[in-house]
């Protein structure tokens, strides 16, 4: 029987790989596209809403995101998008509305308790945990340094 | 020795498969028994359409070998999910001695081996040996939701949404057509101690059940079934019976990667493929069909590297069910898995053509990897296993 | 003419971050939920670093749209907050910066929890 490292090195070398360049492609492409989609809705927000400041646009503008995010997911279209775009699907913020929408609608036939809401941070958990993390150290670096 | 050499013949009954929409498509579709529509059955979940394809499938391989359900002396069954749920959901529609299984996709063989083994030994007259598996309810279980939007990677197998039944008995199989209608399969739980509304909401929703399946080409009752253009045609023609079977062991050569699973279960395929033909003195060239289980395109290679290496040559006609399950442009870059794929491709395809005499004397072996979603985070690496067992069909 | 560059420099930006996040899964096979969280922590490092303002300024929602925004968001809340209210604000700060964008997502999660299942897949 073959040795174990030999037949590693055989499956590392030999296992088929994702095609770099049309998943290059399109990553690059679906990415700008939803930025794009992003920064129109900021244009749009400045022109009706003159008074808001450029701060109260941008945080609009990602929650609008957030929910056209969620609503591609809930229609069942975001991962025919993520299906093609890979990263450029998932590195956007709606991506990480993705990735809350979708394990809340895959467990809500185990109740809204238990379901629906434990379940919604599956994937997002960890997203939410290290950024309050990250975000309370580098606060509390910065207050020693004021010291 | 691993090898068991069954003194009695054990004839295989009948085979009766039921398939999701995506495997009517692919290349055994026209194979199958009984294909859905739909994937959720008219059911609220996943699970449950799983558990119901799997009790239908079970009554429908009853039927179709002319027994009834006081006939079967033991169920083997087993699936995918957690402590195989759905298998254990279907079972308690049946009056019969029940084993659950689990050996991950090459649960079907080890049924297959453990019944053939209670027939030998005179325990059994008459055994089912069936498994199930449903892609939602495996990529919830094992992997991520649905609903998320990521990628494959080109590595990954898709689970087979399929069920199916194998009747395995000591007497010889009746070569003739016994035809399974839509009711056989649907309206099995019907309860006589129901009020008139009861019976007439129960109605309705076998009527609704009804629009959502599509016996398949093969079945007597199709209407565009043509007798004599049809390989798959119910009309068996010889006797189909187990004769050895190889029992695997846990092979792991430290491949970690999840979603790699032929990597995993190609050396646990070489194991018990090369103990086979020491212990039977054979090799490949003496069967005129090898049919491995869910290895998929790369695991398929792989298996063939690692014989060639051994100095054994697969032969031409060696194939792999996962890898030739789908068609190319379905999209499911290894083909297929899980414990509806042996199974569905044995039952629909292989025993059909058994029975048709273009096989005379074949091994199927089924793989399986043994993981569980928790396994790989603990960085553990995975096993594999794979059970074997070879045919012969007998000239009435 | 000056929005149309305005937006190739959105496209260009956002789409080189994503380009960037699909070599990761390519070469690493990392899952989703890390590529989420890598970046975010990009974010944070960037805007410490000072240097988020700066792309932001070239390509605006290319880089905000991306979850970098969403860590850059959380460090800047943490250090106005620092700045404001001592050291309760640096522990309040981060998240009442990002407060609307998880409120809007946890609650499309549950509403559309609620009113919708995962649809049957077919590739």
């Amino acid at each position: 029987m073959i040795e174990r490292e030999e037949y590693q090195q055989y499956i590392k070398k030999n296992s088929p790989k994702s095609p770099m360049v049309r998943t290059l492609v399109a990553a690059f492409i679906v990415g700008g596209v939803i930025c794009c989609i992003g920064e129109a809705i900021g244009d749009v927000l400045k022109v009706i809403f003159k008074a808001m400041t450029e701060k109260d646009v941008a945080i609009w503008e990602s929650c609008i995101m957030i929910f056209l995010g969620s609503l591609l997911t809930a229609l069942g279209l975001y991962d025919k998008i993520g299906h093609f775009a890979g990263a450029g699907s998932i590195v956007p913020i709606t991506g990480f509305a993705n990735s809350i929408v979708s394990p809340a609608m895959e467990f809500n036939r185990e109740g809204v308790f238990f379901g629906v809401c434990a379940k919604m941070f599956v994937i997002a958990g960890p997203i939410i945990v290290f950024g309050t993390v990250a975000s309370f150290l580098v606060g509390l670096i910065g207050w020693f340094t004021t010291l | 020795m691993r090898t068991i050499f069954f003194k009695k013949p054990i004839y295989v009954k009948s085979g009766f498969t039921i398939v999701g929409p995506k495997e009517a498509d692919g290349n055994f579709g026209d194979c199958f028994d009984v294909c859905l529509k739909d994937d959720l059955w008219c059911e609220k979940s996943y699970e449950k359409c799983e558990s119901k394809m799997h009790r239908d499938a079970i009554t429908g391989a009853i039927c179709k070998a002319g027994l009834k359900k006081q006939d079967i002396d033991f169920m083997l069954a087993g699936d995918l999910i957690n402590e195989c749920a759905p298998t254990a959901l279907a079972a308690r529609n049946f009056p019969t001695a029940f084993f659950g299984l689990y050996n991950a996709c090459s649960t079907f063989t080890e049924a297959v081996l453990l019944g053939s083994c209670l027939i030998d030994g005179g325990f059994a007259q008459n055994v089912t040996c069936s498994t199930s598996s449903h892609y939602s309810s495996a990529e919830r279980q094992y992997r991520y939701p649905l609903e998320l939007g990521n990628q494959r990677p080109p590595t990954a197998q898709w689970t087979v949404t399929g069920a199916g039944c194998t009747v395995l008995s000591s007497e010889k199989p009746v070569l003739a057509n016994f035809q399974v209608y839509e009711d056989d399969i649907i309206a099995i739980d019907k309860n006589l101690n129901i009020d008139e509304k009861t019976l007439e909401k129960y109605k309705k929703s076998i009527e609704k059940q009804k629009k959502v399946i599509n016996l398949g080409k093969s079945n007597i009752n199709s209407a565009n079934f043509d007798k004599t253009n049809n390989d798959y045609g119910n009309n068996p023609k010889y006797y189909v019976k187990i004769v050895t079977g190889t029992v695997g062991k846990v092979v792991d050569l430290g491949i970690d990667d999840e979603s790699n699973m032929g990597a995993a279960m190609a050396p646990a395929a070489f194991e018990t493929l090369t103990t086979f033909f020491e212990d039977t003195k054979t090799s490949p060239n003496d069967y005129d069909g090898i049919f491995t289980g869910d290895l998929g395109r790369f695991g398929k290679q792989t298996l063939e590297y690692l014989m060639q290496k051994e100095g054994i040559t697969m032969p031409k006609y060696y194939l792999d069910c996962g890898a030739s399950y789908y068609e190319p442009e379905q999209k499911t870059f290894q083909g297929g898995s899980g414990a509806g794929c042996v199974n569905t491709a044995f039952n629909g395809y292989i025993l059909k053509n058994l029975q048709q005499g273009k096989y005379k004397k074949i091994i199927v072996l089924a793989t399986g990897a043994l993981l569980n979603k928790d396994t790989p985070l603990q960085k553990e690496t995975i096993p594999g296993i794979a059970h074997l067992f070879s045919i012969e069909t007998e000239e009435p | 003419m000056e929005i149309f560059l305005n937006y190739l420099k959105v496209f260009a930006i956002g789409g080189f971050v994503c380009m960037l996040g699909q070599i990761l899964i390519n070469k690493t096979k990392m899952s989703s939920a890390r590529i989420l969280v890598l970046y975010m922590l990009v974010g944070v490092v960037l805007e410490v670093s000072g240097a988020f303002q700066y792309i932001k300024e070239f390509a605006h929602s290319g880089i905000s749209i991306p979850i970098i925004g969403f860590g850059s968001n959380l460090a800047k809340g943490a250090l106005e907050g620092m700045k404001e209210e001592g050291l309760l604000g640096a522990i309040s700060g981060g998240l009442s910066a990002v407060a609307a964008g998880l409120t809007t997502a946890i609650t499309c999660g549950f509403v559309f929890g609620l009113i919708s299942k995962s649809h049957s897949k077919k590739i």
